[in-house]
């Protein structure tokens, strides 16, 4: 350890202090309010430090991690998803009578893993940031623990989780056995000798690691454990499920297949391809069937993920821009839809039912907006970031010439619009069409206008969204500076 | 056509374009729905005056565009901001910007839920409008384009009537799977070409089968948005569920946008494959104005007789435009601001008589006429106006059309005869039974005749139609150097293709 | 290293299957089966059993296991950094001294939580203290 190896990892020794500090704040003084402030002073401070990350002269810190612009960008970016979750989790608890502060516990030290996932550079570390991203989000899900369905949530993805992290810990093993290191510089070198996978272990022991990122990503065919656990978790979990807890992988899985050659190894990529398809199809068809929004949003995340892939399996500068560009909008997106699912949600419930939405545009105009403008971006329609998101993968893919891929993205995208729209359709129509309506969209009588701070974040990522859509240049500069590494 | 030298200094267009959405956000914080109401119809109506300043500076005797800025936007992919106009698109926007404020003046008592959201909606829609007839770049111009789609179908599903669900839906997954096909082609040309710049991609040699590709995308996608006559069933739904200024909207630019996609994009950029499918097209336009005429005279509900009439008319449009003769494209262009004019006033008009009497049914509004005579004027000249009646502004547009469809063959202008003579019945079906009414006619003493308000609504529209009727000469002025310069482009290809 | 034949890995995998099939299977033949009026009762040297076989443990018991398992097992860290202090040097210090600060704030948090509380009185002291608190909170919560 050196000063310039700490100077490297500040935002996490930040965000580790700080967890800390919430645990002692809440010794002394347990006050909801006080433990969110102090969680968001330091997910800034932590964003604050990332300047100086930049400019580190080591940007390894070996053999360990790897940060460098690439890796801090993804930092920042996960750091604003979790200001955001905080602030949505601040709001949602306050519904709750029970005790909240050790919420930002967990929330700080999963926060950790990802960070830690996403300068990950050796199978250790991966192992080490997954586990302790898992483990706070076990508890996360099954925080609110007199609702049945919340425990219910936590001890499936307990239990799915550790599988995988079973493993994915045997095709590390697998993989170490043959090659002798863990270190991803390593295998990369190892593998370039050009003959690709050339042993049974090798392969098993990629195939395992990639089911294992695969599990956490949810894409088809690992993706059973999503509905349930989106579903049963708090909103403001959902939301972190969604977005944090997946970006760091991709992030992890854009550095390990990056050691990959595709003209090596044809048939990693063409199983990338098959789980793409399969997700993009599986998602989207079975959101058709749903009539609970969080699930919708659950198959609608299986199946953006499977939009990702196509990304990975263009490779290269290109498909890392698209993917990380994508994960941008994605973020934001998914961040407005589940801020305004937790800010609906009554506390004896989640305001989940596609019926509860019926009418919202015209009892609260200002959640309805924000979350047509986010299932917008979802579908990928021009204005939002979605659509430039989309955009680049496809561009990305025909660079790369992926016909198939791309026509399966075309086709399943046209289907999702039915199910998002279903849920548009549904905020505008009034709530006279049907007399039931009225006594559904009661919950929300309850709800208290939006407060200053949930509605200025949410007011903010929507404005996001509506640049990245408009004038994503800024943004796409930077994103191309930091993935010319790829 | 040398776009990076920007002709003015001042970015005219860009703020005609993004003025409503300021307007827009101004009237978000706005409080009280009265303010909003009057800010925004005090927006619009600066804007449309603003607007007209585009005439002094444009030069109506070349088609090279003109008020051209040129930005970097996304350079990382080839995408630039630039906008600017020529004579086709002249005209569109300053259709748009005029027929705004009315429609904010339509709906100033109508819309009495949420009337704020309302007009939010009408001056997003306002800003993408004008984003589509000026975009210069092919990305650009699918943003606005799809960024109409979202606030029209709430306005129609929002403040529309009964079926407004079921029409929004219609009006979203029609247009949608058009969309999807066109950016499917955009993307096609761009690895085509590395360009989205529109006159860039104007007038160049494709390949043949590359272009009849093209054309396939481009084609189907307009004619949803126009919409021609198998691609139609969308329009009624939308038409009779939308608010009175959704129709307009509707109408009088959103239709505009497919026949305007057609001028601007299948004309030049695939003149070989316009020219392949071009016979097919005039007929499938034969096909809408019968089919739309004889519609509309079977229909009882007002508004459904003047949406398949807007089938008809579009047919015009379409009609004129594949002509590919200088008279009959000029006469469709003309035929589009034309329709622009009198549906958008026929729209208001039933709206009128909806406020009156509740209910949009023909019977109901019989007799209307004898309490309301300054309504029975204008119902009449909009009427007749309608039906092509010499004198007012359709007839010039379809003479034009006709005179071009004689030119190119003898059997389709005999086929399209019996369009108009529908046309006239139909027409005058409306005017015989809400002006005069029959022997027995419900009970309309409580109506009021027009308001002031209403009568300033309707005038502008009335002054339009007779003087383009009467003094077609500066409106054709203004687009045909550009209309010319398409044809040229047609032309010069099929002469390539046969020297 | 590549050239390491990978046979006894596979024969490793058919022995664990053939071993886990093989007890699943051979204890299902051998096994007796009969169903009889008190096969399903528990054998208590034939006094017929009372009550129920599930008992309610204390929670103190389950808080001092799982108190255990942090702070004890944290000892062979401690350990390990014990031996090789001199390679590890200061920096090694340092390391440990923040190990040892976060599981003295650990600590703290027990003992503020009542985790460390044995007897019934202080339990219930602390309990009330927090319900109180809370209800207070939740009132001004309320009125504001």
């Amino acid at each position: 350890m050196t000063p310039s190896d700490l100077q490297a990892l500040l935002p996490h020794i930040v965000v580790a202090a700080t967890a800390v500090a919430v645990m002692l704040v809440i010794s002394f003084y347990r006050n909801q309010t006080v433990s969110a402030v102090l969680t968001v002073a330091g997910l800034f401070a932590a964003a604050a430090c990332l300047p100086f990350v930049w400019s580190a002269e080591a940007d390894a810190v070996p053999p360990l991690f790897r940060v460098d612009p690439f890796g801090c960008f993804h930092i920042g970016l996960l750091l604003t998803a979790s200001v955001a979750v905080t602030v949505f989790s601040h709001s949602y608890l306050e519904k709750y009578r029970m005790e909240r502060g050790e919420f930002y516990i967990l929330l700080l030290l999963s926060v950790l893993g990802a960070l830690v996932l996403t300068v990950a550079d050796h199978f250790i570390s991966f192992f080490l940031g997954l586990e302790l991203l898992s483990v706070s989000l076990y508890v996360m899900v099954a925080y609110i623990f007199t609702k049945k369905r919340a425990v219910e949530a936590g001890v499936k993805y307990l239990f799915l989780a550790a599988a995988t992290s079973a493993f994915l810990l045997f095709g590390m093993a697998l993989i170490y056995a043959e090659l002798g290191t863990m270190a991803f510089p390593e295998i990369a070198a190892e593998l370039g000798g050009g003959d690709g996978l050339r042993s049974p272990y090798l392969l098993a022991g990629t195939v395992l690691v990639v089911a294992g990122a695969g599990f956490k990503l949810s894409v088809v065919p690992f993706h059973m454990w999503t509905p349930d656990i989106y579903q049963g978790a708090p909103a403001p979990v959902t939301a972190f499920l969604a977005t944090v807890s997946k970006a760091c992988v991709v992030v992890v899985l854009l550095r390990f297949l990056a050691a990959f050659d595709s003209d090596a190894v044809p048939g990693l990529y063409l199983a990338l391809t098959v789980v793409a398809c399969a997700s993009m199809l599986t998602g989207n068809l079975l959101a058709l069937l749903q009539d609970n929004i969080k699930r919708i949003l659950a198959y609608s995340s299986i199946a953006h993920f499977g939009y990702l892939l196509v990304a990975f399996v263009a490779g290269g500068p290109a498909g890392a821009m698209a993917a990380t560009f994508y994960l941008v909008t994605y973020f934001a997106a998914t961040l407005v839809a589940f801020g305004v699912v937790a800010y609906l949600s009554p506390s004896d419930r989640e305001a989940d039912t596609v019926a509860d939405y019926r009418g919202l545009f015209w009892s609260r105009p200002g959640p309805a907006a924000l979350l047509s403008l986010a299932l917008f971006s979802l579908v990928g329609l021009p204005l939002t970031g979605g659509f430039m998101g989309k955009f680049f993968l496809v561009g990305a893919g025909a660079e790369a010439r992926l016909w198939t891929l791309l026509l399966v993205l075309a086709v399943s995208s046209a289907i999702s619009i039915y199910y998002y729209l279903r849920v548009v359709v549904a905020m505008y129509s009034s709530i006279e069409d049907t007399p039931q309506t009225r006594e559904l969209s009661e919950p929300f009588a309850a709800t208290p206008p939006y407060g200053n701070t949930v509605g200025a974040v949410q007011a903010l990522l929507a404005l996001g969204l509506l640049v990245l859509g408009l004038y994503p240049q800024p943004v796409l500069a930077m994103i191309q500076s930091v993935t010319r590494t790829f | 056509m040398n776009l990076t030298e920007s002709s003015t200094a001042f970015s005219f267009l860009s703020v005609l374009v993004f003025a409503p959405l300021v307007a827009a956000a101004i009237a978000l914080v706005l409080r009280d729905e009265r303010r909003v109401r009057q800010w925004t119809l005090l927006a619009t109506a600066a804007i449309g005056v603003f607007s007209l300043f585009l005439l002094r500076g444009f030069e109506a005797s070349t088609a090279e565009f003109q008020f051209v800025e040129h930005r970097e936007w996304i350079p990382h992919l080839g995408m630039y901001y630039t906008l600017g106009i020529d004579g086709i698109s002249l005209l569109l926007v300053l259709l748009t910007t005029l027929i705004t404020p009315f429609c904010v003046i339509a709906s100033w008592t109508v819309v009495k839920l949420r009337s704020k959201e309302f007009m939010i909606c009408l001056l997003i829609m306002q800003t993408a409008m004008t984003g589509v007839f000026t975009a210069l770049d092919f990305v650009l111009f699918f943003i606005f384009w799809e960024a109409m789609l979202i606030p029209m179908s709430i306005l129609i599903g929002v403040w529309g009537g009964p079926g407004r669900v079921y029409a929004a839906i219609k009006f979203f997954i029609y247009t949608m799977a058009g969309s999807v096909l066109l950016i499917v082609a955009i993307i096609a040309l761009r690895l085509e070409t590395g360009t989205f710049s529109i006159p860039a991609l104007m007038d160049q040699p494709y390949d043949r089968s590359f272009q009849l590709w093209i054309f396939g995308a481009f084609f189907i996608s307009f004619a949803i948005k126009v919409p021609m006559f198998p691609f139609h069933t969308w329009l009624p739904a939308a038409h009779v569920e939308a608010p009175t200024a959704g129709s307009v909207l509707l109408a009088s630019i959103l239709l505009k946008m497919g026949a305007y996609g057609f001028l601007r994009f299948c004309l030049p950029i695939t003149p070989l494959a316009t020219i392949h499918f071009a016979p097919a097209i005039l007929w499938l336009s034969v096909a809408a104005i019968l089919y739309g005429g004889l519609t509309a005279l079977a229909q009882s509900d007002l508004k459904k007789i003047v949406a398949y009439s807007s089938v008809a008319h579009m047919g015009f449009a379409t009609l004129g435009i594949f002509l590919l003769v200088h008279h009959g494209t000029i006469g469709g262009a003309l035929v589009m601001i034309n329709h622009g004019v009198t549906t958008g006033a026929l729209f208001i008009a039933v709206g009128i008589v909806y406020e009156r009497v509740h209910s949009r049914d023909l019977a109901r509004a019989a007799g209307l006429g004898r309490q309301m005579p300054i309504f029975a004027f204008f119902l009449g000249i909009f009427c007749l106006s309608s039906l092509a009646f010499p004198g007012t502004n359709t007839f010039i547009g379809e003479f034009l059309v006709l005179a071009g469809a004689f030119e190119t063959s003898l059997i389709l202008a005999l086929a399209i005869v019996p369009g108009i003579i529908v046309a006239a019945a139909y027409n005058l079906r409306i005017l015989q039974r809400v002006a005069y009414g029959g022997t027995k006619n419900p009970d309309h003493s409580g109506v009021a005749d027009l308001g002031t308000r209403e009568i300033l609504l309707l005038t502008p529209f009335l002054v339009f139609i007779l003087w383009i009727g009467l003094q077609p000469g500066p409106f054709i002025g203004l687009m045909e150097a550009s209309i010319q310069n398409i044809l040229d482009i047609v032309a010069r290809s099929s002469g390539a293709l046969n020297p | 290293m590549s050239a390491a034949p990978y046979w006894p890995f596979l024969v490793y995998t058919a022995m664990v299957f053939i071993l886990v099939a093989g007890m699943v299977i051979v204890s299902s033949l051998l096994g007796t089966r009969h169903r009889q009026r008190v096969t399903g009762e528990a054998y208590e040297s034939g006094m017929p059993p009372t009550g129920s076989a599930r008992l309610r443990l204390s929670i103190k018991f389950f808080l001092i296991a799982i108190l255990f398992v942090i702070f004890d097992l944290e000892l062979v860290f401690i350990f390990a950094w014990a031996i090789s202090i001199h390679e590890l040097g200061w920096p090694g210090f340092w390391g440990m001294l923040v190990f040892v600060f976060i599981l003295a704030a650990a600590l703290v948090y027990e003992w503020r939580m009542g985790s460390l509380d044995w007897t019934e009185r202080a339990i219930e002291r602390r309990l009330g203290e927090r319900r109180e608190a809370m209800a207070k909170r939740w009132k001004e919560a309320e009125e504001a």
